[in-house]
């Protein structure tokens, strides 16, 4: 099989054409035991890592696990962070949904200065349009901005990206968890609650259903 | 592994939409299992030679690690820092936060230490859904047996019946933490949840969220975790050992910081393993679906200190892993995939096996068509066909829709899912068995509790589609809610690894190597060496990606 050479973290490594940035950490013998997780599915968000493409001059942010290596690349794993100011609040305590577009202003003051300057939708490795959904939520348009974030995979790029400190992935979670707490109340959940709660439905244990055939 | 027929053979005999038959006479599913299944077969279980499970048949990579030496001994846990709490709940998954969202909510002191980072978990990655018994056709009943049948009725019926009875008011509550379900029509007050049915159970159960609701309850529960004040995160702090006291109660755990090289001591007054699963061990060399940190860790870590493990033969090899491309093998295809009609076709064009049995039936089927040289071959890579055309055939806009990531892994694949079948063969999945546990998650070990894949008797021998999401839930909150009620109260004045000094005793009373250790903490291929990371070893520093500082 034909090998890449790239560089990982300033160090020189070859790798079978068609691994991906984790797979050829792997197998180069690199020790791996941070900004990994799923590996490969691209779901965790975990493996964040800035890319330069040979001949390129441009950075980009990507998911180690889902970007295929090429001849030439350089790679450099973007470590996780915490912060130490943060966007407070408890889900239980959003009280009345009438102050939803209040709520949004008040727990992300940040949202409104948007300068519109792209670098979220730049960081995003899913492709999603951030910017746009950050713009949505502060105009209240609450299920269309939910929509924007709906694949997004919480790997903090666009936070880390933005200049104003919107965390704009953080804003969309909030406004996604907003509105299934508010207003998803489904008919047959509520009914099925109803009669185990009044004891009504219940289950035989020793039912000839729960014994081995025979 | 004997050869398949060529792709190029089997791919022009494929057609998109062809009406095709089930088999007549389907092989009865005990033979099947017997002969294909990967838990059954002269080598796949050795006997437990020390511990409590003593005499009991063990898979033998498993029984590697649950039969090795501590990775820590006294001098290495000497003078360091040290830190006590209510509740230690160790592992970051979907049954870790459950526990630590539950035990802060009444009040308790809990710190959640992982060893990758928050929400890095096998729950993150599930796709299919969870199931709950709400349909007006479905009952707990019916949830209940199903899962007692799928489980070959090796389950503990009283586990299973409080699990599937938590399933509706485990719905409710992710609600309220703001996690999102499909619904039949756009109705969200009043409307209906979408349903699918499992294979193996009897009605449609599973609830979902498109084909991530791992992803989607994985951001919710983290989010409410980093949130909530009374729970410290400690990222990439895998436990390496617990702690002990005189009486041989769970007392706390030594952590490895792996950002500091160093060890933390915690004390607790109780301690929740939530580590999941084995598949990075790659047991009988299957590739895995499994997250990167599903080493068996917590599984290690109890056995040694005194509980009771069960059904430690038994794994569930998910039907349909991605065979090609090699780089993605062991990558999962969804069962929605099935779940909504997709077949399974070996390489003469035939249809096999009915693909709504459970998952160890449908493994097994695939197996024995490999094993039979009907499989089929692409660059060195055997597998079936699952037939994803006929599905969007049959139901236009399925695969943009309701089938997201389905569609996305094609992509990767190098293929489109409309136009071209998966390549699948099955892919370690789930650990079936491990910690016995009573109703509240407590095993055997005063002070220690077990919750999720970690833990054992939920699933039986066979785990259907779902249960996974439900049972870390129900056990994760009714654990933490049950170790919290220990907050406050009296702390044993003594703490250490008194039990691997009885440990090591019993090892070299059965000839077993001391030098052999255990939890493994990161899989082979990750290069990690813990003692050499620690500074504990003579030679060249270790080396960590992105750890440069």
């Amino acid at each position: 099989m034909d090998r890449v050479r790239l560089s990982i973290e300033g160090r020189a490594i070859e790798a079978p054409a068609a691994s991906s940035i984790l797979q050829a950490c792997v197998l180069a013998g690199q020790t791996l035991v941070e900004g990994v997780g799923c590996m490969g599915q691209g779901v965790c968000g975990s493996c964040r890592v800035m890319v330069r493409r040979a001949g390129g001059r441009e950075v980009r942010t990507q998911l180690a696990c889902e970007t295929p290596i090429e001849e030439g690349m350089q790679v450099a794993f973007v470590d996780y962070f915490s912060e130490s100011v943060r966007h407070v609040y408890r889900i239980e305590d959003l009280g009345d949904s009438w102050d939803a577009l209040r709520r949004v202003g008040e727990v992300f003051p940040e949202a409104a200065h948007c300068r519109h300057c792209g670098g979220c939708d730049t960081a995003c490795p899913k492709g999603l349009e951030v910017q746009k959904g950050v713009n949505l939520a502060v105009d209240g348009e609450l299920s269309a901005a939910s929509r924007v974030f709906d694949e997004c995979v919480m790997c903090n790029l666009c936070t880390l990206a933005c200049p104003e400190h919107i965390r704009p992935n953080h804003l969309g979670l909030f406004v996604r968890r907003m509105i299934a707490a508010h207003t998803l109340r489904p008919s047959d959940l509520m009914r099925r609650l109803a009669e185990i709660e009044s004891g009504e439905m219940t289950i035989v244990l020793d039912a000839p259903g729960a014994r081995p055939p025979g | 592994m004997p050869g398949g027929i060529p792709y190029e053979q089997a791919r022009a005999r494929y057609r998109a939409g062809a009406d095709l038959p089930l088999p007549a006479a389907p092989t009865p599913v005990a033979e099947l299992l017997k002969a294909h299944h990967p838990d059954h077969g002269p080598n796949a279980h050795v006997p437990l030679a020390v511990g409590v499970n003593r005499g009991d048949p063990c898979q033998p990579e498993i029984a590697r690690q649950l039969q090795a030496n501590a990775l820590i001994d006294d001098v290495d846990i000497a003078g360091v820092e040290m830190h006590t709490t209510d509740v230690l709940v160790i592992g970051g998954g979907g049954a870790g936060c459950a526990a630590a969202l539950t035990a802060a909510a009444q009040g308790a002191q809990v710190i959640l230490a992982t060893k990758l980072r928050l929400g890095d978990s096998n729950t993150v990655m599930a796709e299919g859904g969870i199931q709950a018994a709400v349909g007006a056709d479905d009952s707990l009943q019916l949830h209940f047996e199903d899962t007692l049948r799928a489980g070959h009725f090796r389950a503990e019926p009283e586990l299973v019946a409080q699990m599937v009875r938590d399933g509706p008011d485990v719905i409710r509550w992710l609600i309220r933490l703001g996690m999102s379900f499909d619904l039949e029509d756009d109705r969200p007050i009043g409307g209906k949840l979408l349903r699918k049915k499992p294979g193996g159970a009897s009605a449609a159960r599973i609830l979902s969220y498109r084909d991530y609701t791992g992803l989607e309850m994985m951001r919710v529960l983290r989010e409410a975790v980093d949130l909530e004040p009374g729970v410290a995160v400690w990222n990439r702090c895998p436990v390496v050992e617990l702690l002990s006291d005189e009486r041989g109660r769970c007392a706390g755990a030594v952590i490895y910081n792996l950002e500091w090289r160093c060890f933390v001591l915690v004390r607790a007054r109780a301690v929740i393993l939530a580590t999941g699963g084995a598949g990075r061990l790659h047991l009988n060399r299957f590739p895995t679906s499994n997250h990167y940190g599903a080493t068996a860790d917590g599984l290690v870590l109890a056995y040694r200190s005194g509980a009771r493990l069960r059904e430690l033969d038994s794994f569930q090899y998910h039907p349909t892993g991605i065979a090609y491309p090699s780089h993605l093998a062991g990558g999962l295809v969804s069962e929605a995939a099935r779940s909504a009609g997709a077949r399974l076709i070996n390489g003469h064009g035939e249809r096999f096996i009915d693909e709504l049995q459970p998952r160890d039936v449908v493994a097994s089927a695939i197996l024995r068509e490999c094993a039979e040289g009907r499989g089929i071959e692409r660059a060195g890579q055997l597998g079936v066909f699952l037939d994803t055309p006929s599905l969007e055939l049959a139901q236009p806009g399925i695969l943009a829709k309701r089938l997201v990531t389905l569609r996305h892994l094609a992509h990767k694949c190098g293929h489109d899912a409309a136009e071209e079948p998966f390549l699948v063969t099955p892919t370690l999945h789930y650990q079936n068995g491990g910690v016995a546990i009573d109703k509240d998650g407590a095993s055997g070990v005063a002070g220690l509790f077990c919750v999720g894949e970690a833990s054992g008797g939920l699933h039986g021998r066979n785990r259907l589609m779902g249960n996974a999401l439900l049972d870390i839930l129900s056990m994760g909150r009714r654990a933490g809610a049950k170790a919290a009620q220990s907050a406050g109260s009296w702390i044993s004045g003594r703490a250490g690894i008194g039990h691997v000094h009885a440990w090591q005793r019993e090892l070299t009373l059965a000839g077993l190597p001391l030098h052999v250790k255990a939890p493994l903490l990161f899989p082979s291929y990750a290069h990690f060496d813990l003692r050499a990371d620690a500074g504990l070893r003579a030679g060249t520093p270790a080396r960590t990606i992105g750890g440069v500082r």
